[in-house]
Order: C-alpha cells, then structure tokens, then sequence
C-alpha cells in the first residue's frame, strides 16, 4: 500500500483514497454530434499502461478532492501530483 | 533413560525456575529461558518428526526461525492447538504440550516410513506423472494423496484468543537486534529519529550476546560484553522503541512493514486470558534499516538428514546460551573457519568433540590454531561421504576430495559419534530486502547473493549485506549510517576490533560420493524431502528456470520456505546445467518471513467487528417489536416484523394487506439523502438525471433516474425543490455513498464552472413513511398544525413543518402506490416521531412493515428496484420507462449512449410482468425464461428478476426481463424448473391500480 | 412532547481514557469558494474560517473546522437546547450566505455524534484502527483530521493536550463506540 500526497490534506495511506482511471480524458461538449465510434472511443477506449501512467484518485476518506497522480503501474512509485485543472508535469 | 545434557551455567537459562512439559505425551522438565528445541536437547531428544513424504527421522537441526525439521503440533486437540510451530522458536512455560507431525502411530514407529524405501519409485514430479491419467479419477487419488499428505491438524475449534492490530509511524525502523541492528538503532536514536526496533527473538544482542571467546573483542572488551553494554544504553533512549518477540513478516513497497508482535505465547496458558494474543504491527518507515543477519548453510551429503546433525552455529548456541551440550560425541563437518568458533566453544564448555572435518585442504588460522592446540583432530581436505543411524547418528563416513573437490579419493574412514555439526558457510538474510523490490547482486568470492538495489529509503547492514566477520562489520557500519542518516559521526567511528576469522572458504554445493548421484539421498530441502537427485532429474526432464524446478521438485515449498535449502538448490542446477548463478537469479521470496497465524492477519474483525453494522434512529424500536433484520449494504434493516409465531410469508402477507386496507408504516431512514444548493442546481439536476428540472416549482417532488455514461440505470430516487436554489436528493440505501462519489467527480473534473454544493444529510434525518388510505388521517394528528388539503398538500409536494418546536421536513410521495406521506425529521427525534405515528394509528390498525413487503407493495404496482429489477446492463427504454427519458434536453449523463447501435436494438431484455398459469405459483426469483423447451440447445429468454404472492390481487405476481419482451405482451412463456415446467403469460408490469386512483384515495 | 433520543447512553473510563457523547451539539456544514463567501462568514459569526488545511478555529461560541478547501464544519462549543431545532447561527448564515448565493448551508446536527475523548491513551487507541500518523497532530492543539478508524470515516479534531472531539456519522457511532471500547480495554 502506497502513500499518496493529497495537495489538500498531504500524505495519507492509500486506504483513504479510490482510483478514478485515466487522466485527461475530457467528456466530449457535443456528445450528440459523434459516431458510435466516436463515443465508444471516449466511453471505453483506456490505455491502461505499464509503466507511467496518468491517473485520476479521490481523497475519498478525507477531503473528498479528486486530483492528478503520475504514477509507474510497475512499482506505483508517484511521480507527481497535481491538482484537476492544473497541466499535467512533462515526465 | 533420560540424560542431562545442561553443562554449565549460562545467564541466559534461569536454574531456579524449573518448567515442566509435555513431548508426545511424556513429561520432561526445563528451566526458564529455554526453547522446546534446547530443553528436549537437554533432555537427549533428538528425535522430533518425520519428514513430508518419506517419512524419514528427523531432528532438530538449528536454533532458529529457519527450522526445518523440529515443527511440532502445540496443545492438540484442544481450541488453542496450533501445526507446524517451530521447536526452536517455542519458549517454554508450564503446561506446555507438544507434540510431533507427520507420523502414525509415533514418532519412533511410522507406518508411513515405508516411502523411505519406496523412493526410488518416488521420484520428483511422481505425483503429478502418476495420477494425470485418467483426469476424471483425480478426485479419487486426490482423497487419498491428502490423508497421506500434510503435516500438522488445524484447530476445529474457535480460537478462544484475542488478536489486534497497530500502526507505528516511525522515523527509523529497524529490524534486527543483532550487534548491527543495536547499532544502528542507538545511532538513530541518539540522532534523534523516532526509532522502532524489532526482534524476533525474546532478547536483543543476536549471536554476539552469547559470543564469550577471547579471540573476539571490541575495544578490548569480549564483544558480548561489549553488546551488552551497548544494549544497556539503548533501552534509555525514549524516542527508541524496542519490541522483541515481533518477527517481520513482510516488507512492501514504500517501506511499509507487517510485522507479528508476540505476546503471550511464552506464558502458561492460565495467564493469558484477555490477554492480547498477538499484535500484527502496520509499520509505516520513513527508513528502513535491515539487520537481519545470516543463516548458517548445510552442506549436501548422502544421509545428511539424521537426528543428530545440526548447523554447527546451532551446537553453538545450544551449548553457549542455552547451556546444553548436543551430542557427548560431537564432529563438526566445515567449509569454512565458523566450526572453529564452535569447537572452541564447546572445549570452553567441556563439550568433548571427537573431530573436525575440513574439506579445506591448506589452512590456517588464528582460530585453527587454537583448536589444535586443544588436540582436537583435523581431517583436513577431507569430506563426509555417508552417514549411519536410523533415529540418531551414530557414524560417519569421510573420504579424502580430490584437487578439484569433484570427486573422493583415497579409503573409508569411519568415526563413531552422537552429533554432527555442519558448516557450509552463510547465506546473508535478504528475504524482506527482496521482498520490498530490492534487487540483488552474486558475490563470486564467496558465492553470496547480496543486496544491490534499492527500491526504497532503506538499507541493509552487518551479516546480511554479506558482512560476516566483526571487523568487517564494525568497520562498515558507521560509514553507512551516516551516509543513510546523514549524520557526521557515529559512537562506533574509532572501535578497535580484535577477530580472528579468516575468510576463506571451499564452496562445493553438492559434495561428491563414492557412489552414483541415483543411489545417495543427499537432501537439500529437508521438509520437503528433495534431493539433489531431484533436482538433476527436473533439469534432465527439461526445466531450467529456477521457479519451474522449484514447483517440480517441491524446494522450497514447505513452512521453512528453504531458508537452509534454497542456495544450494540454485547451486546445483547452476553447475548441472553450467550457467552461471548470478544469471539464474534466486526464486522469489514471498511474505510471510515465517509463518503467521490467521488470527493476526484478522486481528479484531471477528464477530460483531467482522463488517460494519449501521443502524437507523430508530432500531430500538424495531428490535423492541421483534423485527427480524436484514442487511442492505452495511445497514439492518427491519425485515419483517412476526407476530405471534408467524413465519415470513404469513408476516408479509398481513403486513402487505394492512398497508393498502388502511394504513402501513416504513423506516426509511436508510436512503441517501443529499443536500444540493447553489445558483446552478437546477441546471446541475439537469445534467445528471434524465428528465427535466428547471420547470419544477418549488414545494415540489420529482422522481428521477440516473444513468451512467454507457446508458444504464445507475440508481433512482425522488427530489425535491425546497427553494430557487436548494434541493434534497434521494437515491437508494445502497447508491448513497457512490452516487455522491459520483456527482461530486462530475462537478470537481467535468463542470467545475457550475455553482453546485453537495453535502451528505443521510444520517441528520430519520424518514418515516406512513402510507395507506388512512395515512392522511394518521399524519395530520401527529402534525397538527399543517393543511393536509389535497388542493394545498398534492402529491408529489413537500412542506416544512414542524412538530412541537422540531421542524421537519414532510413529502407527500408514495413508494407503495397509495395516499402516502414521508416524515424526514431531525435522526435524534426519529424515534419518538415513529412512536407518535403508532400511538395515533393504533385505531386504524397502523401496520409496520418491512423491506419484503416494501418490495411487494411496489412489485404490484411495477415499480423497480435498481439492483434487483436492473443490473448494469438495463436503460430507461428497456425497462419500458422511456416516458422518464427527455427528448428535449440537448445532454445528459448516458444520453449519447441510448442510441449507440447496441442500445436501440430491438432484442434487448426488457422488463416485463409475468403471471403464472396457477395463480397460487409463486416462481422462484432468478428462473430462466423459455419460450420451447424442447429446441437443443434451449433458449434463454430471460429471467425472472421479483417475485411475490400478492394478497391484494390474491394472486402470484413477478418482474422479469426477457429478449424482445416489449412486444410480448399476452405471449405464454415457459418456466422449466427442476422437476416442473411453470406456465407464465407476459403481462404489464403494472398489476395494480394502473390509473394510479390510490394515490389520492 | 417529543423525546429526545441519545445514541450512545454511556460514559466509558478506561485507564488513560475516557469517553462520552457530547449532546446536543449544533453543527453545521458551510461550503463556499468564493473570498466573499470567507469574509462574509467572518462577520455574520465573528469568527474566522481556518483557511489552512487540517486546522480549526475558534470563537466564543463556535468552533470551525477546516474538512476540504471549500468546506467547512461549525459546532457549538457548549450544548444547545434539545427542545428547539432552529439555531441562531444557521439563520444568520443563511441570510449572510444562502440568500446571497455565497455557498451552502447545512444543519448536520444529527448527521455526526460527537464523542469526547480524555487521556493519555487517546492516541494509542486510534493507533489500533486508524493509518493515519498522529505523531505531529497529538502535539498540535486545534489540528483536524478526516481519516479512518475501524474501517468508518471519522474527523478528528485535537482540542487540547490528551483530549479530542471525535465527529462519526450517526449510523455508525453505536458500532463505533462499542468497537472503541472493545480496544481500550485492553490498552
């Protein structure tokens, strides 16, 4: 079990938090104007990487705040953290 | 006869404090201070169990958690019996009962015995090649295999002790209170570092503590003096915490540690009521500083397995902490100078040894010296290449090695003894190093896997980063901690260092014979009886990888996971298959360390703390009433409430006829409840439900659906507009906590411009739902003051009211299909609300009723249950909703996906009615729906999702869904059951009072 | 009349540790994120919202805890009246706030059963259910945790040296509290 930095809260236990998926995956404006295909690429498609990976989390035990974690899914060492709507740190 | 074999005083064994116990039901006695495995030594036992699968003698063989022979069965029979208990980690108390594994009748006669001289027909891999074939009769071998197999019985009894759990957030962990770990923590403390250290033994100081010799001093102190006075000092420091007993089980990632702290187990067993058992330590480390030391190495002969050979390191110890000699007639078998210390011990102690065998050819030492000059013999260059004895050693055969240490020259020799000390060398502790992600390097030297990388801020120090000798200790450590404490100075930064340890060693992992590998049992894995022939043959048969060999041949797979074994393992299939050992890299290391128990893994989530137990406001009163409880999530539930011996159905069906007949009373306080406000509400509802909002007037209620983005019913509920800009949310008991999960993801990542805030209310208030074509009459008592008018009070609005000076909120919404109110009143005058409601509906017979007849009142009506009625594979259309579905919104949570191609086709399974042929058959809910039973394969149609006797239609109604069933309607449907076929007819789903003229009845 | 009901009846004392529910306690949550939202707080209460994370504040009245950037809890620092639910504190703040589309207000009286610790074992209690590290926020008077105990959500807020207000939503206080006693009795 990891920690996790909240940007809120600071460091917690990983226990309090959930995994919310892929990062910067923005729910389309217009979904009415897309393809099946289209949609099924924002509703399904996910990278799901080895290595680093963009991720969303939510102090769910805590603060309640969802936030970005760069995470490598090879040995969950955090790269960084950074807060919904801030850019993602070039790694 | 039984002999004493306590030789001299040691201050580490009590004499005063005489313990006696019980071994296979005879009673020896003990002192104070010793383990199961020194007082059964002391007592000339030798002899503990039988081996896994030939069932071969076997004594104890070390002093330590790495035992692989001497595990016993403690106290069996009885709730507190526990297997597989190392005799040498078990300290004795009075009372103490052991006994031995894996054998039948005893331990001295073992029918089972017989697969010793069954072995070569019982080769690596027999199990697996003989009852492969054929597959079907495996369930029938299987039974026999596992009577055969398996080594101690597991209690049938619940476990009478009590278990815990703690966290410890430390600066500085570290594990091992050896001479490093006692260092290293003094260095940390005295630095000020909230430091944690941990032993697995009951005393600190590791082998230096009981390191008497001359030959080894610091500042010109014998080092155990030395340590001692260290060990002193540590235990005044405040900001150092020091647990014995405690083993470390695991080491993950981000240094956090499971370590099992022990705390009763040495104490007569009428001392530990209510007592914590054991305490599974959740160590968070900011650094970790490991010390766990090193494990003596066996060395590989034909016989090396009889009662009677121990690690020489064990003889050691035995005779200098325990004060008991092994054997009256001790051989020390060695590779290296270690034996040495170990003879000097012994004559120190009076032990008689009879010789040394050194496969050494050119020695010499400081420590060797010494030992001729006590007119010890040496064979030098010599090895052992037999052994004799059945249940205890009583000979060894030794042969000369040639130059190149492959093969024996020269003549037999054999030399009559009692106890065989062997000494292949160490093998650094790196288990938890690996554990945690470390990655290891090959010593070529001295052929030694050592820590290389770390995955973590941890390092590893002393004799398990392959730091045998005291000088090399006491030299390295300071440097590394101030380099990993970063820190100037250290008190060990100038010791002077006395030892006479050379290091020279001649490492043959599998000595030669003057016989065939096929016709020796040279064991490298003692528990599970695997031989260096074994392993050969898994090489032979094809294996190469390390983990493949080990599942094959079994090394490495018993309780002791092969801390002794392991190495030479590796060393064997590198020399047969000639690549190199570094490249093979080692089996993975799992957790735990040793083995834990159950119940420290579970600590207190037992009994009542097994799950968390929610309960409303007003619970009491249910218990009062004899409800019987249901668990909806984490909640109870009232069920059902029996009266005068009523069982369920005969309950739920009065409950159900009094709640349409005149009036019915529900708690439930159970469903989400959140408080929405903000200038975008409106909008916000908008967005996540999938009808329309921004028309309901204030004072009104509006049931809504929510969908996730793929389309499917995610969860339903009613809410209400309270003002322009606040609205409470209702969702189901179990949607509560993820729905807001939910909405709160969308307006934090989606929508962070709308102006929305959500707050949980689920617990402020307490819902009483009190329906029935009474209910008007029942609440406008209780609330006196309120225009329960239809014209001012409609369905589907709500009202602020209050109740005495409580204010509360009241919402006149119906889950059951009648007049029906819902009183949300602050949670902590719930209860007495509910009780008033009864008291004034005593004269119209008000009913309360539980879930069942909650879900059978809103079966007959058609009404969903998202959960029941849906899984995630339902939208609003198939469960012929679509009237809920906005065609105006231009977006909604789910819209875009109700008409991907998937979606809009026309066999989906849509919900439907269902009435049985039979109106008395009720159909069992989760029954497979056919239309032709006699098509191959049969074709399922659906399933039925409710299903209820209703004693209002007087008649057996049920919900399903079935493939295309919207146009279905009036089709009769097949119910094949296991020794029937039920005749259904698709009907509506709505049974009841379609025109929905209840409501304001 | 309506009856008031307590949810946890007794008063527990341990060695090192005492407990017992604190009632009726007003609470509140406010949530906002606009500076006017903070300001506005301020004056209506005379009391100034924590702005850093894990702390509390506290007038003469009133404590304010810090639960979330944009959200807050209050709690009266005595008890209220059990016969009356309308508080002054939530009307002023509804004019101030609510009606001035500032942010939200809601009662949370009953939502949390605040249960008061004494004693030097308050910490070592949570140390067998909780992950949270309270080696710098037992020494920190007024710092204010939301973490776990027992596997159920808890805020913590440290109010003085060995005594704490313990904030656990009604549903599972009962299940709480007897788990809690069920540890410190063996402390």
């Amino acid at each position: 079990m990891f920690i996790i930095n909240c940007p809120y809260c600071g460091e917690r236990e990983q226990s309090e938090f959930k995994a919310g998926g892929e990062a910067h995956i923005i729910r389309p404006k217009q979904p009415t104007e897309l393809s099946d295909d289209q949609w099924a690429e924002y509703l399904f498609m996910r990278k799901n990487i080895k290595g680093i990976q963009f991720e969303r989390w939510v102090h769910t035990h805590g603060c309640r705040k969802w936030f970005n974690v760069v995470r490598d899914t090879s040995n969950d060492d955090i790269k960084a953290i950074y807060k919904m709507g801030e850019k993602p740190p070039i790694i | 006869m039984v002999k004493n074999l306590r030789v001299k005083t040691s201050k580490f064994i009590d004499e005063t404090y005489k313990i006696s116990f019980k071994f296979n039901g005879t009673t020896y006695y003990g002192y104070k201070g010793d383990t199961l495995a020194s007082a059964l030594l002391a007592n000339d036992i030798h002899l503990v169990g039988r081996s896994f699968k030939y069932h071969r003698p076997r004594g104890i063989m070390t002093a330590g958690s790495e035992e692989p022979n001497a595990i016993v069965q403690l106290h069996n029979n009885t709730s507190r019996t526990e297997p597989n208990v190392r005799a040498t980690e078990v300290e004795i108390y009075e009372g103490l009962e052991a006994s031995s594994q894996n054998c039948w009748p005893s331990v001295n006669f073992d029918i089972g015995g017989i697969n010793n001289f069954l072995s070569p027909v019982l080769p690596a891999g027999f199990y697996y090649k003989t009852f492969m074939w054929p597959a079907s009769f495996w369930e029938k071998y299987e039974y026999f295999i596992r009577k055969s197999a398996g080594l101690g019985k597991s209690p049938t009894k619940p476990d009478p002790d009590i278990y815990e759990h703690k966290y410890i957030h430390c600066d500085v962990l570290v594990v091992g209170a050896g001479i490093s770990g006692i260092m290293a923590a003094k260095t940390a403390a005295k630095n000020g570092f909230k430091t944690l250290l941990v032993d697995e033994k009951s005393y600190l100081g590791g082998s230096t503590i009981y390191q008497n010799s001359e030959l080894f001093k610091i500042n010109n102190q014998v080092s155990s003096s030395w340590l001692e006075k260290e060990i002193n000092e540590i235990k005044k420091f405040a900001n150092l915490e020091i647990r014995t007993r405690t083993s470390v089980a695991a080491f993950h990632g981000y240094n956090f540690l499971l370590a099992r702290e022990n705390l009763t187990d040495h104490l007569p067993l009428d001392q530990r009521n209510n007592k914590t058992r054991q305490r599974l330590l959740k160590i968070r480390a900011k650094k970790v500083i490991t010390a766990t030391g090193s494990l003596e190495r066996p060395l590989i002969f034909d016989n090396n397995d009889r009662p009677g050979i121990l690690l020489s390191s064990a003889i050691e110890k035995y005779a200098n902490f325990f004060g008991v000699a092994c054997g009256q007639k001790n051989i020390l078998f060695t590779n290296n100078d270690s034996a040495y210390e170990t003879a000097i011990s012994l004559f120190q102690k009076g032990i008689h040894i009879e010789a040394i065998i050194d496969n050494r050819e050119d020695i010499d030492s400081k420590l060797i010296k010494e030992t001729e000059k006590n007119n010890i013999k040496i064979y030098k260059g010599y090895t052992i290449i037999n052994t004799t004895g059945y249940k205890r050693i009583n000979k060894i055969i030794i042969m000369q090695l040639s130059k190149d240490g492959q093969k024996v020259v020269g003549s037999k020799k054999s030399i009559t003894c009692d106890c065989l000390g062997v000494a292949g060398g160490w093998t650094p502790a790196v288990h938890l190093f690996t554990q945690s992600g470390g990655k290891l390097k090959f010593r070529d030297e001295d052929q030694v896997f050592i820590p290389n990388k770390y995955p973590s801020d941890q390092i590893s120090i002393g004799s398990c980063n392959g730091d045998f000798t005291l000088n090399e200790i006491l030299s390295s450590i300071p440097e590394i901690l101030k380099d990993f404490l970063n820190i100037k100075k250290t008190d060990y930064d100038n010791l002077e260092v006395q030892s006479s340890f050379n290091k020279s060693k001649r490492n043959i992992w599998l000595l030669p014979s003057d016989k065939i590998i096929g016709k020796t049992k040279p064991f490298v894995d003692y528990q599970n009886d695997a031989t260096a022939k074994d392993i050969k043959l898994a090489l032979r048969e094809g294996f190469r990888s390390i983990e493949h060999v080990k599942r094959y041949t079994t090394t490495g797979m018993g309780t002791d996971q092969g801390k002794l074994g392991n190495m030479h393992a590796l060393g064997i299939i590198s020399e047969t298959a000639g690549s190199k050992m570094g490249e093979l890299g080692t089996t993975t290391f799992r957790p735990p360390y040793t083995p834990l128990t159950f119940g420290t893994i579970v600590g207190r989530n037992v009994g009542e703390y097994f799950d968390i137990f929610r309960r409303t406001p007003i619970h009491d009163w249910h218990i009062k009433n004899n409800a019987e409880f249901e668990n909806v999530g984490q909640w109870k539930r009232a069920w059902y409430y029996p009266k005068n011996g009523e069982n369920m159905h005969e309950a739920v069906q009065r409950e159900s006829k009094a709640a349409r007949d005149s009036a019915g009373i529900l708690d439930a306080s159970t469903l989400g409840k959140i408080d929405i406000q903000g200038t975008d509400a409106s909008e916000f509802l908008n967005r996540v439900y999938t009808n329309a909002w921004s028309k309901l007037s204030i004072g009104k209620c509006r049931y809504g659906l929510m969908l996730n983005e793929d389309g499917m019913v995610y969860d339903d509920g009613v809410t209400t507009r309270l003002d322009e800009n606040h609205y409470i949310m209702t969702t189901t008991t179990g949607g509560a906590a993820t729905v807001l999960g939910k909405l709160e993801d969308y307006l934090q990542t989606e929508w962070p411009e709308l102006d929305v805030y959500l707050t949980s209310v689920t617990d402020h208030y307490a819902t009483i739902s009190v329906c029935g074509p009474n209910s008007k009459k029942i609440v406008s008592t209780v609330i006196p003051d309120l225009d329960f008018s239809d014209e001012s009070f409609p369905h589907m609005s709500f009202k602020n009211a209050k109740i005495d000076k409580i204010k509360c909120r009241v919402m006149r919404i119906s889950f059951t299909g009648e007049h029906s109110y819902e009183i949300n009143v602050q949670a902590n005058y719930g209860k007495s609300v509910w009780e008033k409601c009864i008291e004034v509906g005593k004269e119209f017979n008000i009913t309360p009723y539980g879930t069942e007849t909650m879900h059978l009142l809103r079966a007959e009506k058609g009404f969903i249950i998202v959960g029941q009625d849906t899984d995630a594979t339902m939208t609003p259309i198939d469960l012929q909703m679509d009237w809920i579905v906005s065609k105006k919104k231009y977006d909604f949570i789910g819209k875009r996906s109700l008409y991907r191609s998937d979606t809009i086709k026309e066999d989906r399974k849509q919900l439907v009615g269902l009435l049985t042929e039979n109106p008395d058959e009720v159909l069992e809910e989760g029954a497979q729906i056919v239309a032709d039973v006699k098509k191959t394969p049969v074709e399922m149609l659906g399933h039925v999702t409710s299903s209820y006797y209703s004693p209002n239609l007087k008649k057996s109604i049920a919900l399903g869904v079935i493939r295309g069933g919207k146009n279905m309607l009036g089709q009769k449907l097949i119910i094949p059951m296991e020794n029937k076929q039920i005749n259904v007819t698709v009907a509506d789903p709505v049974f009841l009072d379609k025109e929905n003229k209840r409501l304001n009845a | 009349m309506l009856n008031y009901t307590n949810v946890i009846t007794e008063e527990k004392s341990f060695s090192g540790l005492q407990m017992k529910e604190i009632r009726p306690v007003m609470k509140l949550i406010i949530r906002g994120k606009k500076r006017e939202f903070l300001s506005a707080v301020g004056k209506s209460l005379n009391l100034l919202l924590p702005n850093e994370a894990n702390t509390s504040s506290r007038s003469e009245n009133l404590t304010a805890i810090w639960l979330s950037p944009d959200e807050w809890m209050i709690y009266s620092n005595v008890t209220i009246d059990s016969k009356n639910n309308d508080y002054e504190t939530e009307n002023l703040l509804n004019k101030s706030i609510s009606k001035k589309n500032l942010g939200a207000v809601t009662d949370v009286t009953d939502q949390f059963v605040m249960i008061n610790m004494k004693g030097d074992k308050i910490f070592d209690l949570f140390e067998t259910g909780s992950p949270f590290n309270f080696n710098d926020f037992r020494n920190k008077k007024g710092s204010v945790t939301q973490t776990i105990l027992a596997k159920i959500d808890v805020i913590i807020h440290n109010q003085n040296q060995n005594e704490v207000n313990l904030f656990v939503r009604r549903s599972f206080s009962q299940h709480l509290f007897s788990w809690m006693n069920d540890s410190a009795s063996r402390l």
